[in-house]
C-alpha cells in the first residue's frame, strides 16, 4: 500500500511541477516610488528563503522585508515583515506572518493554515485596539501573498502565448481574492548583478482596491529556471512605484 | 510678466538651495527644473541691468543641480543597521517555529 501511495504522490508532484525555490536565496531590490513624476528611491527590500526543520517536518521559510533608507527614516520610518512558512515542494503555506511598522502605524498579523487546506486561524493586533481572534473559510490551494510570489515563480511560462492567463487565489487582510495573471511576451531587463536578461513579462490583476488599474502592475520574471523577479510596477491608490532588483545571491 | 517669471525663478531657486541640504534624492530636481525654466524666461525679457539679478539666482539653481546629481550619482541610498528590526526577525522566526511545532 505505502508503495501505491509513494507512487501517487510522485505522480502528484510531477504533475503539479517541482518547486523551484532554493534554500538560501537572497534577492535586494531598491524601492521606489513616483514623487512628482520622479521615481524617488525609498527603501530596500529584501527577499530571502531559508529551510526550517520542526521535529516531523521540514518548511522553507519566504521572507521578505522592507526597510526604508536611512535617509528617510527620520521623517518616515517603513521597517516591514511579511513571512511564510511553506511546504517546500508544493509551497502550500502552513503559517503566514505580517509585521508592520510604518511611522507611528503598527499591525502585526498572523495566519495558521489548517492542515484541511480550508480554514485560516487568524490573530490580528494594532495599535491600541485589543488582539482579535477569528477563524474564516478558504478555498483549497489558496496562498499567502507571499507565497503567491514564489509559486508564481514555479509556472512554466515557456509555452504561453501573448494573453494566456493562469489563476490563483490570495487571502489577504483576511479576503479570499481572485488573482489573475496575463503573459504579456518576453522583454529584456537590467538584473542588477546578474546583468541584462531576457524576462517574462506578466499582468498582475486582482479584484481588490489595493491594485490600481489595467495592466499596470507587472512583474519581470527572469526567463530562464530561476524565474528570478526582475521588476516589478505597481499602481496603488496612492500612486505608482517599482521594485528594481540590485542584487542576487544563492540562486 | 518679467516680474512674475523672476519672483518664481527665486521662490524656486530657494527651494532647490534647501532640499540640497535635505535626503530628497532626485525629488530635490523638482524645483530646479521650475526654477530653471522661469529664471530663463526672466532672462529672456531682462535688460542688461536686471539679467545679472537673474544670472544669479540661475547660478545658484545651477550649483544646486551640481550637487543633487553629484550626490545621487557618488552616494548610494543605503539602509542602517537595525538591531531592533533584526532581533524581531530572530523573535519572529523562533515563535513561527514553535507554533509550527504545535500545529503538527
Amino acid at each position: 500500500m505505502k508503495k501505491y501511495y509513494l507512487i501517487i504522490s510522485i505522480v502528484l508532484v510531477c504533475y503539479n511541477g517541482f518547486s523551484q525555490i532554493k534554500s538560501g536565496e537572497k534577492l535586494v531590490f531598491a524601492a521606489s516610488y513616483n514623487m512628482g513624476g520622479l521615481m524617488t528611491h525609498l527603501a530596500q527590500v529584501t527577499m530571502e528563503t531559508e529551510t526550517i526543520k520542526t521535529s516531523k517536518n521540514t518548511f522553507l521559510h519566504l521572507s521578505c522585508s522592507a526597510a526604508t533608507f536611512s535617509k528617510w527614516d527620520s521623517f518616515f520610518k517603513i521597517r516591514d515583515l511579511y513571512e511564510s512558512f511553506v511546504h517546500p515542494i508544493t509551497l502550500k503555506p502552513s503559517l503566514y506572518k505580517r509585521n508592520i511598522l510604518e511611522g507611528s502605524y503598527t499591525k502585526t498579523e498572523k495566519y495558521i493554515f489548517k492542515p484541511d487546506g480550508k480554514t485560516i486561524n487568524s490573530t490580528l493586533k494594532k495599535k491600541n485596539v485589543p488582539e482579535e481572534n477569528t477563524t474564516f473559510s478558504i478555498a483549497n490551494g489558496t496562498q499567502d501573498i507571499v507565497s503567491l510570489i514564489y509559486k508564481l515563480r514555479t509556472v512554466d511560462f515557456q509555452n504561453y502565448k501573448n494573453g494566456q492567463m493562469k489563476s490563483f487565489q490570495v487571502v489577504f487582510d483576511k479576503k479570499e481574492i481572485p488573482v489573475v495573471v496575463k503573459f504579456m511576451g518576453k522583454e529584456t531587463v537590467s538584473t542588477g548583478n546578474l546583468g541584462n536578461k531576457e524576462c517574462y513579462k506578466l499582468s498582475i490583476g486582482a479584484r481588490t482596491k489595493v491594485l490600481k488599474g489595467k495592466d499596470q502592475n507587472i512583474i519581470w520574471l527572469t526567463a530562464d529556471a530561476q524565474k528570478i523577479p526582475a521588476l516589478i510596477k505597481f499602481s496603488i491608490p496612492v500612486g505608482t512605484g517599482q521594485l528594481k532588483l540590485s542584487n542576487a545571491s544563492g540562486i | 510678466m518679467r516680474q512674475l517669471f523672476f519672483v518664481i525663478a527665486v521662490f524656486f531657486s530657494i527651494i532647490s538651495a534647501v532640499f540640497v541640504f535635505l535626503p530628497l534624492g532626485t525629488l530635490a530636481l523638482l524645483p530646479v527644473g521650475i526654477a530653471l525654466i522661469f529664471g530663463f524666461l526672466a532672462l529672456k525679457k531682462s535688460d542688461l541691468n536686471q539679467a545679472k539679478r537673474v544670472k544669479l539666482f540661475l547660478a545658484i539653481t545651477i550649483f544646486s543641480l551640481i550637487i543633487i546629481v553629484g550626490k545621487t550619482l557618488f552616494f548610494p541610498d543605503t539602509v542602517d543597521k537595525d538591531p531592533q528590526f533584526e532581533t524581531q526577525k530572530r523573535e519572529s522566526k523562533d515563535e513561527a517555529q514553535k507554533e509550527l511545532e504545535e500545529l503538527e
